[in-house]
């Protein structure tokens, strides 16, 4: 038997990806059987709402104002790479091969979707490439069809101001960028070719 | 299935003919051979309107061997309820990872659309073929319908007025490069095809100096070397894009291809008679099986009721195509017919109506 808060837990759980009904359920139980594991969850959900924004210049996650890569001033500034989430910036810093900064685009186009360019940050983006001393722009959207024409379009906006580079395949078609394993994706970095 | 309780069969290398009154479920026995193979079926996109009627589900578990291997492979659907597939007691998720590569081609009375249908019915016929006769066709191929309907959909944003015309060009880049890949492939295999299809036409008394080829929806296809293909369909769409902005579709690109079927000057296509068409249809098939079975083992060829459309000496020839080659399943509802096949060293599997 569920009580209604119980429901209402079992209810938002199911929202997360990857977990059904069942599973959410389980979870729930899970969380009522040891007094400290919901409190502290709550805590913690609490906190990433009230503290979590998204970072002024690359709109990853940040508190405070900048995220911690912006502002280390021992990244290197004439490097940027352009992402389609925040999701994609943990395994490329994983790799320790890149040490410029990110930019977040928030997606990629999709007519289909109605992703047009006005909806990703791209004004943002070339801002930055004409303003901060951009040496290089790394695009490493997904190698899908959608992070394919995302790569192409950008290129085509800065290609002549700064030098325009595209992970290198090796990245299998059709995954993403977050899921790629660490020395894959190190290997498409260091490989990463003139677009 | 539609016409089946319950049904066990087991076929033999070689050709096979299922002899039955009609309405005994022979065609059905095609049909989930297909389901097993392919996982969805030849006539219904669906496989809801497959179930037997008054029945609440559908079950196919076919045996089939390839590689050395002998692999159990079971498909369920239920109406209203996501289709089940397990390969070796493993389920499995997608349709890519369940259909078996090149192992497969149908000849349903209906495939006569392949040399007799509208230019997609005979596009089909050929993606099919190179999909199973070439490796990363299928992915060029989906990707370039991918880059395809994104192109579409931001025709009709641009119609409507609500983004700029600018963002189509990376789609265009995509769709060149795919499209290109596509294109080069068609190109390579009708050219292979041809002298093929020619032969086996004239075998089955359908006279000589047949060919196939593809015709382009951009006439410098015809011509230009493989390394300009891309250039060329770049060039094209960039020049189509204030016509394609007011259709709101793509005009021109390989999915606007078709594939001429003649004999000499005649267009069988639109000219040939129905017998001319048939023959066609059919020698295309055993081209096509011609062709996979250089690279692979030879694909599993399903004929509906193909013998009795046809007349005594070319039924014998076909019989005769089928009888070497690889396995063939007939289907027929005339003992004459029948006969004939078992001649020709068909195994001979009686199907009776379900009680
Ligand atoms: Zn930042």
């Amino acid at each position: 038997m569920l009580t209604p808060s119980i429901e209402r837990l079992v209810t938002e759980l199911a929202r997360l990806p990857g977990i059904g009904p069942r599973s959410a359920q389980r979870l729930a139980f899970h969380l009522m059987r040891d007094a400290e594991r919901a409190p502290a969850l709550a805590a913690a959900l609490a906190a990433v709402s009230e503290r979590v924004s998204l970072c002024p210049e690359c709109f990853a996650f940040a508190e405070d104002g900048r995220c911690p890569i912006c502002s280390d001033p021992r990244r290197d500034a004439t490097l940027l790479c352009a992402v389609e989430e925040p999701s994609a910036i943990l395994p490329i810093e994983a790799t320790n091969e890149f040490r410029g900064r990110y930019h977040v685009l928030g997606g990629a186009l999709s007519p289909i979707d109605g992703i047009d360019p006005e909806d990703l940050r791209i004004a943002e983006l070339l801002g930055r490439v004409e303003g901060d001393g951009v040496a290089e722009l790394v695009i490493a959207t997904n190698p899908t069809m959608s992070g394919e024409a995302t790569a192409l379009y950008l290129a085509d906006l800065v290609r002549g101001r700064v030098r325009v580079t595209r992970l290198a395949s090796g990245l299998p078609v059709g995954a993403d960028v977050e899921h790629a394993d660490e020395l894959t994706l190190a290997r498409a970095l260091l490989g990463r070719r003139e677009l | 299935m539609r016409c089946w309780r319950r049904a066990a069969l087991e076929f033999p290398d070689g050709l096979a003919v299922l002899i039955g009154p009609n309405g005994a479920g022979k065609t059905s026995v095609l049909e989930a051979i297909t389901l097993a193979c392919v996982g969805v079926s030849p006539r219904t996109a669906s496989g809801g309107d497959l179930v037997r009627a008054g029945a609440e589900a559908l079950w196919v578990g076919l045996d089939i061997g390839y590689g050395g291997q002998l692999e159990r492979r079971e498909i369920g659907y239920a109406p209203g309820r996501p289709r089940r597939l397990r390969r070796a007691g493993q389920t499995v998720r997608s349709l890519g990872e369940w259909r078996l590569p090149g192992a497969l081609l149908v000849f349903l009375p209906d495939e006569l659309r392949s040399v007799k249908g509208p230019p997609a019915a005979r596009r089909r016929s050929l993606d099919r073929l190179l999909e199973a006769a070439e490796d990363g066709y299928a992915a060029a191929l989906g990707g370039y319908q991918e880059a395809l309907a994104q192109r579409n959909a931001l025709l009709r944003r641009v119609r409507a007025g609500e983004t700029a015309s600018t963002g189509l060009a990376p789609w265009e880049a995509r769709l060149s490069e795919l499209g290109a890949r596509v294109a080069a492939s068609r190109r390579r295999a009708t050219a292979l095809l041809s002298p093929i299809f020619a032969r086996r036409l004239d075998e089955l008394g359908g006279g000589e100096g047949a060919a196939v080829a593809v015709e382009a929806s951009i006439p410098e296809f015809a011509t230009v070397a493989d390394d300009r293909l891309e250039s060329t369909l770049a060039r094209a769409l960039h020049a189509r894009r204030e016509r394609d902005i007011a259709a709101a579709q793509t005009t021109v690109g390989p999915h606007r291809d078709d594939l001429w079927v003649g004999r000499g000057q005649r267009d069988l296509r639109r000219l040939g008679s129905q017998g001319e068409q048939r023959l066609a249809a059919l020698a295309l098939l055993l081209a096509g099986r011609d062709m996979l079975s250089t690279t692979a083992p030879a694909p599993v060829m399903l004929m509906d009721d193909v013998l009795s459309e046809l007349d005594p000496p070319r039924r014998a020839a076909l019989l005769r195509a089928l009888a070497t080659g690889g396995q063939a399943l007939l289907t027929t509802a005339d003992p004459l017919a029948a006969a004939e096949a078992e001649h020709c060293g068909a195994t001979r599997i009686p199907v009776q109506a379900a009680a």
